[in-house]
């Protein structure tokens, strides 16, 4: 049953699986990637050496190389233009390129059309796997770092990814290079094994093989493809040794145990496979380390200073059409300050929030948030400027731990560790163990660290507004920017979290705070700005604005 | 939770014992493939296993499984004969190169086979058969049309006779009937076969001084000609050259028909399937084929053939049973030359075929290891094969 071509088999299907994994993981869906291998591997069949004159295996060296630079520059080419582009249109973009390279390769002189090229054969079982093992390792070592992590976190919630300030297009774009030069390595394995490369085999159905080898896998462990390989080319191999005769039957048999595995388990083979993830222990750390935020491995912030203004709007205004959702508003924003926003539903609480946090560009005026201006600045870098922010419908990363999450948000006082990782050095070591660190003890201070481990959907309504809370605070940010904390939380609850959020604001960070709960902004805000209908209606101290007659009459309409 | 880990056992178990119900007792030989006496009464002891890697499913399974149905025909009249038996082990490639290597990996290995019967297509023979090759296990292609097959090696042989044996002789009859002096070629350029085809005709139709008006070319996928075909009528051709597999070829003819394109269309070899009088009906009148099955022959071979053939399935054979079957016949020569089933002896007796009545005619190896029969030119007439004189 374990012919040499069927464990050579495996290793490529799983290589090929991993192209696909690449992105997948990082939440897009490509189908370039047969395209990416089929330029790999005509690319290095034309320019790498003869085996018989220079060896076989510094010969496919040279190829690997040539592939690998190839399909990952194809990449970039094709990156640069789709990366904006989400879903279907991106598989369906690169379908297209897929194709073009097909036709392409038919047409033109030197591939030899549809009858392809002749190649020697070189790849054997071990070269494989060992190729297999060093792009197996590259998914391994760079899962649990900060890129890895940040590519997790777009997969999950892109919005929300930009808001902890990751460079979403950048990353994207990562994601697909590495799927390119992936598939190039699998391209030339390819070609060096079969003998014989031709167009047929880069096509359609090649993608959707490699599709469903990474589906069936798994997308989110990384030993997921080298599973859907293995199961895919042994059944029909088992099928064989069986004795089930050769014939349609095969193939059907093949297709219901696809169905079996898709049908029981969704998240592919490896979907069982629990992620590790160890929670350190801060009480010890304390001890030792000194009290807070002491670390030398993080980068930390330099604050603007108690009463200096961090956000100045002047005559900010968004419409959606006809319809005026912000008018006109000016507000300064102060450090140490907790500023409570208030008004009615609809009355463009939230479109102002998100035109603080540079997600929505302003009609007209201008946000000038901590040195920047938002709306006219990428996500990321209002972000990176100091601005966090939580959603009024909860955004988290909602299939990794409420750990993990709080570890994306600390994004930005994180050093990157992936090179330092793959090369096994130790300061790796020491800067994730301090971003664990970092993120335990801002879970803490929500008092959430008990379900670190918890994913971050399987958690209650009101223990996920925590964590958004905690992941905004592990930004180290200089804003905070609060939409609805409180809602759906008990008395209890609610109380507990106005306690913390005041304990920030006296901290120094400026806080705007959106509420409802009109009792909860009285009892802790140093300042209350009301909305209706898009414009200022009052502002001050709470008790004032509490008893100002238009506030009353926005809140509860005005007498008969 | 263990709930659904037992029920995706219980159904994948389930679906392995209701597909194992099939399945067939695989045999090892043990030795004694050296028989005794010679020719008719040679005897061995042993069953000679032979092994066919043929497409099955996927794209090509359609003529996979009437080469199979031609094998077991001549694997059940051997058997009957006496002397020696075959034990036939029809393998599935599902037209995938990955299959098809693994197929031949498991062929020749220690115990397999003594001659490998196959691929179907000419791009996995050149994929697997070096494997063959290197395990010495002699190889006989049964439907390879494509130039370099069998120069892959001494243990390659094949009873096919190649596009560049066939395309010529159809070229040169067709120029013959109709005084053909301008033609248009078209192929289908994203399939090796109809590629090759086409390159082939190219060259033909230059050494016959044929002037090539204009060549077109379109995919295997394609189902709609009526562009190409407008484009063609334009060059006001003799006849059209087309060389693509049936898929292709149906519509083909059939819209070149409706738009009143009258001439005789010129088919490569994917045009010898019986389906093209089935569904192109009318519109198949006049297409020309070079053939290496003359199923019109009246050989007492062939008549036998055709008659066990039709008992035996219900239908009538086309040339891939026809070579299929041949495949086999010429093995049991080879075995039956020195009496043994041992792969370098079968070998040694392929490459020694001479001037055998087969049903595809009188067949020799040459030294090239193809086979050398009378090619056929045919004509569809009435809704079927007729010989062009």
């Amino acid at each position: 049953m374990l012919t040499e071509s069927t464990v050579t088999f495996i290793a490529l299907g799983a290589i090929f699986a991993f192209s696909f994994y690449a992105v997948l993981n990082a939440g897009q869906l490509s189908l370039g990637q047969a395209g990416f291998a089929s330029v790999a591997a005509y690319t290095s069949v034309l320019v790498a050496p003869d085996p018989d004159v220079v060896g076989d295996v510094p010969a496919l060296l040279v190829a690997l190389a040539i592939g690998m630079t190839a399909g990952a520059t194809a990449a970039v080419v094709l990156g640069l233009p789709t990366m904006h582009l989400r879903g279907v249109f991106l598989a369906i973009a690169t379908l297209g390129f897929a194709e073009a390279v097909r036709i392409f390769v038919l047409n033109a002189e030197w591939t030899g059309g549809a009858q392809g090229m002749s190649v020697p054969k070189v790849v054997t079982p071990a070269i494989a796997w060992i190729v297999l093992a060093v792009v197996a390792y590259w998914f391994w070592r760079s899962a649990p770092t900060r890129y890895g992590r940040a590519l997790e976190a777009i997969r999950e919630d892109e919005l929300a990814a930009g808001a902890m300030g990751i460079d979403v297009g950048r990353h994207r774009l990562g994601a697909f290079v590495t799927a390119g030069a992936v598939a190039g390595l699998y391209g030339v394995l390819w070609a060096y094994t079969v003998r014989l490369v031709g167009p047929a085999d880069f096509g359609f159905t090649a993608a959707i093989d490699g599709l469903v080898t990474a589906m069936v896998g798994g997308t989110t462990v990384f030993v997921g493809p080298v599973l859907g390989s293995t199961f895919l080319t042994l059944v029909p191999e088992i099928q064989r040794a069986l004795g089930v005769e050769a014939g349609w039957i095969r193939p059907f048999v093949a297709g219901l145990l696809l169905l079996v595995v898709i049908l029981f388990l969704p998240g592919g083979l490896a979907g069982r496979i629990p992620r590790r993830l160890r929670v350190p222990d801060i009480a010890a750390d304390a001890d030792s380390g000194g009290a807070d935020g002491e670390h030398p491995e993080l980068r930390t912030r330099v604050h603007a200073p108690r009463g200096d203004v961090v956000v100045r709007l002047t005559g900010l205004s968004k419409d959606y059409g006809g319809v005026h959702a912000v008018r006109d508003v000016d507000l300064e924003i102060h450090s140490g300050e907790l500023l409570g926003l208030i008004g009615p539903n609809g009355a463009g609480k939230t479109t102002l929030v998100n035109m603080i946090s540079g997600l929505v560009p302003p009609s007209w005026g201008e946000a000038s948030v901590l040195g920047v201006t938002a709306g006219r600045t990428p996500v990321h870098r209002v972000a990176a400027a100091g601005v966090s922010r939580t959603f009024q419908h909860s955004k988290l990363f909602g299939r990794l731990s409420a750990l993990e999450n709080v570890l994306v948000g600390g994004h930005l006082v994180t050093r990157p560790t992936l090179v330092r990782r793959l090369l096994w050095l130790p300061s790796a070591r020491r800067d994730e163990r301090a971003a664990l660190t970092h993120a335990a003890r801002c879970l803490d201070r929500v008092g959430m660290l008990d379900a670190a481990t918890t994913r971050a959907n399987a958690l209650s309504y009101g223990d996920q507004r925590r964590l958004e809370i905690a992941r905004a605070l592990a930004a180290d940010p200089s804003l905070l920017i609060l939409d609805e904390p409180a809602a759906g939380m008990n008395q209890v609850e609610a109380g507990e979290l106005a306690r913390l959020i005041r304990s920030l604001a006296d901290d120094g960070l400026a806080v705007l705070l959106i509420e409802h709960n009109v009792g909860l902004v009285r009892q802790i805000c140093d300042r209350v700005v009301v909305l209706d209908f898009g414009e200022v209606i009052a502002s001050g101290v709470p008790s004032d604005v509490a008893a100002d007659p238009r506030v009353v009459e926005a809140y509860l309409g005005t007498e008969a | 939770m263990p709930h659904r880990a037992l029920a995706l056992f219980a159904a994948t178990a389930l679906t392995v014992t209701l597909t194992a119900c099939t399945a067939e007792g695989g045999g090892g030989t043990d030795g004694g493939l050296v028989g005794e006496g010679t020719g008719e009464d040679c005897t061995i002891g042993s069953p000679v296993p032979v092994g066919a890697a043929l497409s099955l499913t996927g794209a090509a399974g359609s003529y996979g499984e009437s080469q199979q149905k031609g094998l077991e025909l001549a694997a059940e009249q051997l058997n009957a004969q006496g002397g020696v038996e075959y034990e036939l082990t029809v393998e599935d490639d599902q037209t995938d190169p990955r299959q098809g290597i693994a197929v031949f990996e498991q062929l020749t290995a220690e115990d397999g086979a003594s001659v490998i019967i196959g691929p179907t297509l000419s791009t996995g023979a050149f994929q697997a058969q070096p494997i063959a090759q290197e395990e010495g296990v002699p190889v006989l292609a049964i439907s390879n049309t494509v130039d370099g097959i069998t120069a892959q090696g001494d243990y390659i042989f094949r009873d096919s006779l190649t596009e560049s044996q066939v395309i010529p002789r159809t070229v040169a009859a067709a120029k013959a009937e109709y005084g053909l002096e301008k033609v248009v070629v078209m192929y289908a350029n994203d399939d090796a076969l109809a590629e090759a085809g086409g390159e082939v005709f190219a060259g033909a139709l230059d050494a016959e001084g044929i002037d090539v008006a204009d060549t077109l070319t379109f995919s295997v996928a394609d189902t709609d000609f009526r562009a190409l075909l407008t484009e063609a009528k334009a060059a006001d051709p003799d006849a059209l050259v087309v060389s693509s597999l049936i898929e292709a070829a149906i519509p083909l003819v059939t819209q070149a028909r409706e738009l009143g394109i009258d001439v005789p269309i010129i088919g490569g070899n994917g045009f010898n399937n019986p389906k093209l009088m089935a569904d192109a009906g009318d519109a198949a009148e006049g297409v020309v084929v070079g053939a290496a099955w003359n199923s019109e022959s009246e050989s007492p071979e062939n008549t036998a053939f055709l008659a066990d053939f039709e008992e035996k399935n219900g239908t009538q054979p086309d040339q891939f049973a026809a070579q299929a079957y041949t495949g086999l016949m010429l093995i049991d020569q080879a075995v039956r030359s020195s009496c043994s089933g041992e792969r370098d002896a079968i070998k040694e007796g392929l490459g020694a075929i001479e001037g055998v009545p087969t049903v595809l005619g009188e067949l020799t190896i040459n030294d090239e290891r193809d086979a050398e029969h009378e090619a056929v030119v045919q004509v569809v007439e009435d809704g079927k094969f007729a010989v062009l004189e």
